[in-house]
């Protein structure tokens, strides 16, 4: 391939580093400069350390207690000695944004995508009409089902239907709270109310639609979404304690069942037990969480909660780019920068992978290199992939990873964007393990390509990221293909919690995008489990997540809108 | 039968440099007084005693044991020193040395001391007169450039930035400045003003530190044309690979 390939990442560092933001003064220059001048201005350079500034001012008057202060920043030297510049959202060359905007407490949409992966459940609906069926011989009929739905969409929300004299939940405050059904089976769906059903035909690509209804068949689920507010005040295993008592309740009413019936008892079962999938599992005592808690959630399931596989699924390195999206997010920002740690700093690390466009320019780049020396293995398909081996990973993974450090230290505005190596080690492994996913539609050939892409990164540089992942990058080889158990698991099965990613700050994102490459490389319909690709291809809930970076990217411009707001309950202003 | 050790592959002078660092044999720059080295280090004031964190080996009557008998202590566990760090932050932009090579040297070259490796810095525990001992040779050989390496214990921030114009480092905390032709540190390893400027000589040219680098560069000695390394790197992932997987076929 030309060296002179037009990096997709040239315009946008050209912009951040070369035009004036604020009073930043960086005019000038060029993006391949080693030398420039530091004008050392501060905070005073940009509009939402100013604005942070002086809110903090105005709350420290206002409540006589001191607050947010910048100067308060190593001992009186302000942030922003160097300078600070916003950031383009990968993907999306029109939204440049602040980067304070992308810590997920400054951003509505982070929230919400978190709030709606939370608040969900999936939960099978065959037991409950067998044991209506069988037990008391109750018809069940696609009649009885839409009103049935109808029951339930008043009751998950928390209206109340066979109590009564009870107190219920203000519609306003919940009106994000709903429960659809899908189901493989063509004649059911036909018959169930539009309203009420997530039409896998009309949402996914015929060739995908197949495969789901294919793995689905003629079982039924129902996407119980409960209300934002209620997870948001609660936690994960809320969701589906919520969801099976307004289930059961809403059985009762709509099939007129005796309330103290026993097979009330087998439908509560059901509903919570035995037909239930939760969108993480949950973690052992030591790092005790409810299930639905992000921790949970294995790459495989978040490949498939993405729905960009849908919406672009002939360019599969945009599906990827949008998971290492998500995943950065919640994995790196949320879980282990919240859950996990506490607080500021590791939205840094993982802004880096989905911010100018750096690390779609370095997989944009594998796929050519791909498709030029492997016949187009990187495009969708299945028999034009190459079988992964030992030599076809050393290829790409070095070949990536070259490419990669080398822009670097062609481009010193990259290596300043990305000032971290924690930063450049996520960066560069996401792409030469997605290449190895593309390429071979093996998901642990694509780790084993990001493993070797950790080892050539720290012999280039002599350095690679910080104590925390250093160890578990530099082992971790030899659990690709582990014979152990606990160590073995094919990828898509591995999640946060798997031993050696538990602390791996910064390279989640990375790791769910080789999850999802594997399987959007071969045009699969989904990674893990194609009962939760169908439930998150509904366009209700309110965050979309066919474009998540993008709508990070509202969420940072504030154009978003979140659920859950309690401005009803809330003295006006 | 003298075993003279390989330590590195690599045809390149990168590859020749990393060699130096972590067998030691590396070319002597710079004089640094022990006051200005404790000067600049910061944790106690120069002609002080070290603080002791336990009274001298020697007075303790340790209990017989035959790893002790056999491991002779460093002098600062002698003393009873306490514990203290150095940490330095070296330029992506042809610093002498890098994380890993300054660790490598100190836990080849030097006993006692405890290197942790970070991709922006790297520091070495130690107690404090072992800790000096490695400082001082990592700063007055041809490990240390003083525009392109700095002490930095706090605020480290810099070695992946855009040098200032005169060649420099940036360092938000300006520990360090460029005063007619030699770097002068102005404040301690953790950005405390101190009382006299403390000269750390010249910078090295640019073909000096390209000369002197262990960084590989495509502007300089590009990584993949150094291909015993690329290979070497192959065959240990390779094998950790293979373990992992069958440790019965390893060799």
């Amino acid at each position: 391939m030309a060296d002179d390939r037009k990096r997709m990442f040239q315009k946008d560092l050209e912009t951040k580093f070369t035009k004036e933001h604020g009073t930043n003064k960086m005019e000038g220059g060029d993006i391949t400069d080693m030398r420039i001048p530091y004008y050392r201005l501060g905070v005073d350079q940009n509009p939402r350390k100013l604005e942070m500034k002086k809110v903090g001012k105005d709350i420290a008057e206002k409540r006589g207690l001191a607050g947010y202060n910048p100067m308060m920043h190593c001992g009186g030297i302000p942030l922003g000695q160097r300078a600070l510049t916003p950031s383009f959202i990968s993907g999306n060359d029109d939204m440049m944004v602040e980067n304070d905007d992308l810590h997920y407490v400054n951003n509505a949409a982070m929230q919400q995508m978190w709030d709606d992966i939370r608040r969900t459940c999936i939960v099978g609906m065959d037991m409950a009409h067998e044991t209506l069926e069988k037990r008391l011989s109750i018809e069940v009929t696609p009649e009885t089902i839409n009103h049935y739905l109808e029951v339930l969409n008043h009751a998950l929300p928390g209206g109340a239907v066979v109590q009564e004299h009870m107190v219920e939940s203000h519609p306003a405050l919940v009106d994000d709270c709903y429960v659809k059904i899908f189901t493989g089976d063509d004649e059911l769906a036909d018959e169930i109310d539009d309203q009420f059903l997530i039409d896998i035909d009309k949402q996914f690509p015929a060739e995908q639609a197949e495969q789901l209804k294919s793995a689905i068949g003629n079982t039924t689920w129902q996407a119980a979404h409960i209300p934002t507010i209620v997870s948001r005040t609660t936690d994960g295993g809320q969701t589906t304690r919520w969801t099976a008592m307004q289930i059961g309740m809403s059985y009762i009413a709509a099939y007129g069942m005796c309330a103290g019936e026993a097979a009330v008892a087998d439908l509560s079962y059901a509903a919570k037990h035995a037909g239930v999938v939760n969108m993480g599992d949950m973690l052992p005592a030591r790092r005790a969480r409810a299930p639905n808690e992000p921790g949970g959630v294995t790459f495989g399931n978040l490949s498939d909660i993405i729905q960009t596989s849908r919406i672009n699924p002939d360019d599969p390195a945009n599906v990827t780019l949008e998971v290492v999206g998500a995943g950065c997010m919640l994995y790196d920002q949320i879980w282990l920068g919240s859950y996990m740690s506490g607080g500021v700093g590791f939205t840094q690390y993982s802004t880096a992978a989905y911010t100018n466009n750096i690390l779609d320019d370095n997989l944009y780049y594998d796929v050519e290199y791909i498709n030029d020396k492997y016949d187009g293995a990187a495009d969708k398909g299945i028999d034009n992939k190459v079988a992964p081996s030992m030599d076809v990973i050393k290829d790409i993974a070095t070949e990536s990873t070259l490419y990669g450090l080398e822009n670097y230290e062609k481009y010193p505005v990259a290596l300043e964007d990305h000032f971290g190596g924690s930063q450049r080690a996520t960066v560069l492994s996401a792409a030469a393990g997605s290449a190895g996913s593309l390429a071979t539609g093996n998901a642990n050939a694509g780790l084993s390509a990001w493993y070797l892409c950790m080892y050539l990164h720290k012999e280039g540089h002599g350095r690679l990221g910080f104590f925390g992942f250093d160890l578990q990058d530099q082992c971790g080889a030899t659990n690709t293909f582990s014979y152990q158990s606990d160590e073995g698991l094919p990828h898509e099965l591995r999640g946060p919690n798997y031993p050696n990613y538990a602390m791996n700050v910064g390279h989640q994102g990375g790791y769910a995008a080789i999850a999802a490459a594997a399987h959007a490389g071969r045009g699969d319909a989904y990674a893990l489990n194609p009962l939760i690709k169908v439930c998150f291809a509904d366009e209700m809930l309110p965050f979309d997540f066919s474009q998540p970076r993008k709508e990070f990217g509202r969420g940072a411009l504030r154009e978003f809108e979140p659920s859950g707001e309690r401005s009803l309950i809330i003295p006006a202003k | 039968m003298a075993y003279e050790a390989q330590f590195y592959p690599g045809a390149t002078s990168v590859a020749e440099n990393r060699r130096k660092h972590m067998s030691g044999k590396v070319e002597k720059l710079r004089e640094i007084s022990d006051d200005d080295l404790t000067i600049i280090l910061g944790h106690r004031v120069p002609g002080t005693d070290y603080p002791s964190t336990h009274p001298p080996l020697a007075e303790m009557g340790e209990p017989e044991c035959s790893i002790r008998e056999m491991v002779e202590p460093t002098d600062g566990a002698k003393a009873g020193d306490r514990i203290r760090y150095v940490q330095f932050v070296d330029s992506m932009y042809n610093a002498p040395s890098t994380p890993y090579f300054r660790s490598y040297n100190a836990a080849i070259n030097f006993r006692g001391v405890d290197p942790g490796t970070l991709s922006g810095r790297q520091v070495v525990e130690a107690r404090e007169r072992d800790m000096e001992e490695l400082a001082k040779f990592q700063l007055e050989t041809e490990m240390t450039c003083p525009a392109l390496a700095c002490l930095r214990g706090a605020s480290v921030h810099g070695h992946s930035l855009r040098l200032q114009e005169d060649g420099v480092m940036f360092d938000m905390l300006e520990r360090v400045r460029l005063e007619n032709g030699t770097i002068i540190v102005q404040k301690d390893q953790v950005g405390r003003p101190i009382d006299k400027k403390v000269d750390l000589g010249k910078p090295m040219s640019d073909e000096e530190a390209a000369k002197r680098t262990t960084i590989y560069r495509v502007d300089n000695v590009p990584y993949r044309e150094d291909k015993e390394v690329l290979e070497w790197v192959h065959r240990v992932f390779e094998q950790r690979t293979m373990y992992g997987y069958k440790p019965a076929v390893q060799e």
